[in-house]
């Protein structure tokens, strides 16, 4: 008889939507308590958080975007005022937003932002300066904007640190202490960094519960999750928040009660590329019923990895080194193809995947290009199997389920073959 | 010129062929270079040809495999031709993995599949404020002439470096001339043919290229050509990193309009700015490549509009719009693109943009876009 799995919610996630719609509904009114507004590409915001500013950053909008159910209105508005449909949706959610502000179109009001006083430009991938650029030519926003590479290999590790760093300190900070009159608040910036510690070392605790077996969690409980380091960053609330799950996760594991019922899941996924903020529960109706629980990926596991390597003393030293630094090869180098392929290694060992899930964006080319090549090295060096689905983070037209479904059929069957040979 | 031309485009038409052989003639190695801004002169001064790689002549098959459908058609081209090894006489491969997504990924593709004897990842800085930027430009020159040193066994010495920049200074003055003379007398090469004569210049010796163009001109400065006063001039813009189909530009012509410059990378994108021959040769080239005109969306130049740039030159040639050429999948391209028009419709300059993807679909679309934007402009 088939066994009908199903998803045990965790009682601490349902904490998270208050969070976060504080955090937008704060930034939204924040110039009508007189505070200045930041938007952030890139791991920049914590500048303007440390500056006293609100700030948003364009992944964290676009999946609020997307969580919220805004992203298709806000999309079309991109599209009617002229963006193509081929370009990032990222990239077209922010241009949609700043068209509906600019015409007066009117859409989810959630969705809608205030014009930042500065926008820092943090061109982690190269796409990331396109929107920016939009902006300061459609409407004359203040932008600053730097280079964020990422080392493709071990020597070029020390430049490519030496040169973020450079432009932290030479570069965006002498243009927030302009817009907002001041010296950079280095003290708050140390204060901040003391309490992301805490928050990402609890964080990296509680991901020690993917590795039971079966798992007490799913990287989509983690994927709401994620919002404490971003938008609590520097908050006590963050600390709060990981406490209770760490926790759950604690009580889950002592009562053996595992992510899914009835005794927890049959296939132990990887995921790879973004997480598809629009269509979480999407995916999550088409493995869960499967027994399939998607463990962890190379995205999310890139937000202070190390948390470690922050040190308050050396805030803005530290915070550049967590994400640079030479011996921290699986947290921004993991972008570059071959330092992606020993972390997705290192996963499929420490998390004892059964297959792999190559989520591949079809607006965004950052990783899928190499997901075939990288899939089939790991399946070789592991004999892990995995699928390449085509969709999107956030534009619904881009999603076909009959494809989905159809893949994911093709992994469950192929890990069962595996499994009886 | 029939000479000349015969030679490009026997070059053009099978670039595999020529470059092997190329290799043959001299026993020089090869390093193909990915469009759009790795230095060459570096490269020639290893004592080694460099080759600005291409999107291919045939149909992509075992690079489906590869590539998803979604990425553009020289990344397709060029994968399909690395993993059928049509590219294995390459000794060596360069990639600006900065310029866009795609090219950021090919490193692990090329080394697991073609496993060229030398592969090295440029960073090359978009043109952002700040002193540090050049500093990183300048460190990544460097150390690109380094690993060429350590690949060849070979230093590069400054006069060494400084000759091949002369060499390559004399092939853009000479384009230049090509460009000049066509803008002097309209039509006297057609659109397909100088964008072969670029082509060339991309795989050729460019010593080996420089003599022909000195032969082309002097036939070109001596050729009259009737009076093209009755066409329609436009100018095309953009094709980021690859050729054109050459239909497309027979199309243009066929169609009565005329093409009297460009601003394409196989085109006047590729031979512009000059390196300064007084000084230090690295800091040369990376002033060069720090050159905000002409404007490319790789390079994240802000303060100057593409729009104007592109209107300009439409007006210095005394043209009547604008053929936007888009590469289907091409990022930088496709994200600058609606501003790029919104100035178009803003200025009141008629443009018409053409997607371009490396196996062409349907040549009847594009015809019947373009034979409307004749009719709109007087060219029929």
């Amino acid at each position: 008889m088939d066994i009908k799995y199903k998803v045990n919610r965790l009682a601490t996630t349902n904490d998270i939507r208050p969070m976060v719609d504080k955090h937008w509904a704060d930034l939204r009114t924040a110039k009508e308590r007189g505070e200045k507004v930041a938007w952030a590409s890139g791991p920049t915001f914590i500048i303007p958080y440390a500056m006293g500013m609100k700030s948003h950053f364009m992944a964290g909008y676009a999946a609020y975007c997307g969580g919220i159910g805004a992203a298709d209105e806000v999309l079309k508005v991109a599209e009617a005022t002229g963006e193509l449909s081929e370009s990032c949706s990222y990239h077209r959610l922010h241009m949609g937003m700043a068209e509906a502000i600019k015409q007066g179109i009117q859409i989810n009001p959630a969705a809608l932002l205030p014009m930042p006083d500065l926008m820092v430009s943090g061109r982690l991938c190269p796409e990331m300066s396109h929107y920016a650029e939009g902006l300061y030519r459609r409407m004359n926003v203040p932008v600053v904007a730097v280079e964020l590479p990422i080392a493709y290999a071990k020597e070029d590790v020390p430049r490519v640190k030496a040169f973020v760093y450079r432009q932290f300190k030479e570069v965006i900070i002498p243009a927030f202490e302009k817009v907002c009159g001041k010296p950079f608040d280095y003290d708050h910036l140390s204060e901040i960094l003391t309490v992301l510690k805490k928050a990402a070392t609890i964080r990296n605790q509680c991901w020690e519960f993917f590795k039971d077996k079966p798992s007490r969690w799913t990287l989509w409980d983690y994927g709401v999750s994620i919002a404490p380091v971003f938008y609590l960053m520097g908050k006590p609330e963050s600390v709060t928040y990981y406490e209770k799950l760490l926790k759950e996760l604690q009580e889950r594991r002592e009562k053996g009660i595992p992510a899914i019922a009835p005794d927890g899941e049959k296939y132990r996924l990887y995921w790879d590329g973004w997480i598809p903020w629009a269509f979480l529960g999407k995916f999550m109706r088409k493995l869960i019923p499967n027994g399939a629980v998607c463990i962890c990926g190379r995205y999310p596991w890139e937000f202070f990895m190390h948390p470690e390597r922050l040190d308050p003393e050396h805030p803005l030293e530290s915070f550049v080194d967590a994400f640079w630094g030479e011996d921290s090869p699986r947290c921004f180098s993991n972008k570059a193809p071959k330092g992606s392929l020993e972390l997705i290694s290192d996963l499929i060992e420490e998390y004892s995947l059964d297959g792999m899930i190559m989520f591949s964006s079809k607006s965004c080319r950052l990783w899928n290009l190499s997901q075939p090549d990288m899939m089939d090295v790991l399946y070789k060096r592991h004999g892990v199997p995995g699928v390449v689905i085509e969709a999107d983070m956030v534009d619904a037209s881009m999603i076909s389920d009959s494809q989905i479904d159809t893949r994911l059929e093709a992994l469950f069957e192929t890990i069962d073959g595996i499994r009886k040979r | 010129m029939e000479r000349v031309l015969s030679e490009i485009t026997e070059v053009t038409s099978d670039p595999y062929a020529y470059v092997t052989g190329l290799k043959e003639r001299t026993g020089k190695k090869v390093i193909g270079c990915f469009p759009m801004y790795v230095p060459e002169e570096i490269v020639h001064a290893a004592g080694l040809i460099p080759v600005v790689i291409w999107r291919g002549n045939e149909s992509v098959t075992w690079g489906h495999a590869h590539v998803p459908p979604y990425d553009c058609g020289i990344t397709r081209s060029f994968v399909d031709d690395a993993v059928r090894g049509k590219l294995n006489f390459m000794d060596g491969m360069v990639f600006h993995v900065r310029q866009c997504l795609q090219v950021g990924e090919f490193p692990l593709i090329i080394e697991k599949n073609v496993k060229p004897a030398y592969q090295k990842v440029l960073y090359l800085p978009p043109i952002y404020e700040g002193e540090a930027v050049r500093s990183f430009l300048l460190d990544d020159l460097e150390s690109f002439k380094t690993s060429l040193e350590d690949f060849t066994g070979e230093k590069i010495s400054d006069d060494s470096l400084k000759k091949s920049i002369e060499i390559y200074n004399e092939n853009r003055s000479l384009l230049e001339r090509v460009y000049e003379i066509r803008r002097e007398k309209p039509g006297i090469l057609k659109a397909r043919e100088v964008m072969q004569i670029v082509w060339s210049s991309m795989l050729m010796l460019k010593e080996d290229h420089n003599e022909l163009l000195k032969e082309l001109i002097k036939d070109m400065e001596e050729k009259t050509v009737e009076s093209k006063g009755d066409k329609a001039r436009v100018i095309l813009v953009g094709c980021l990193c690859q050729t054109l189909q050459f239909d497309i530009l027979d199309m243009i012509e066929d169609l009565g309009m005329i093409v009297p410059d460009d601003d394409l990378y196989v085109g006047s994108r590729y031979f512009a700015n000059k390196a300064n021959l007084n000084g230090n040769p690295i800091e040369a080239l990376a002033d060069r490549y720090l050159t905000k005109t002409p404007l490319c969306p790789t390079k994240g130049v802000w303060d100057i509009h593409w729009g104007d740039e592109a209107i300009k030159k439409m007006r210095d040639n005394d043209a009547k719009g604008i053929i936007s050429i888009r590469v289907k999948y091409c990022p930088p391209h496709t994200c600058y693109y609606p501003d790029f028009k919104s100035k178009m419709v803003e200025e009141g300059v008629p443009e018409v943009m053409i997607e371009m993807e490396h196996e062409i679909i349907s040549l009847e679309g594009v015809k019947t876009r373009l034979q409307s934007f004749a009719e709109t402009i007087g060219g029929v």
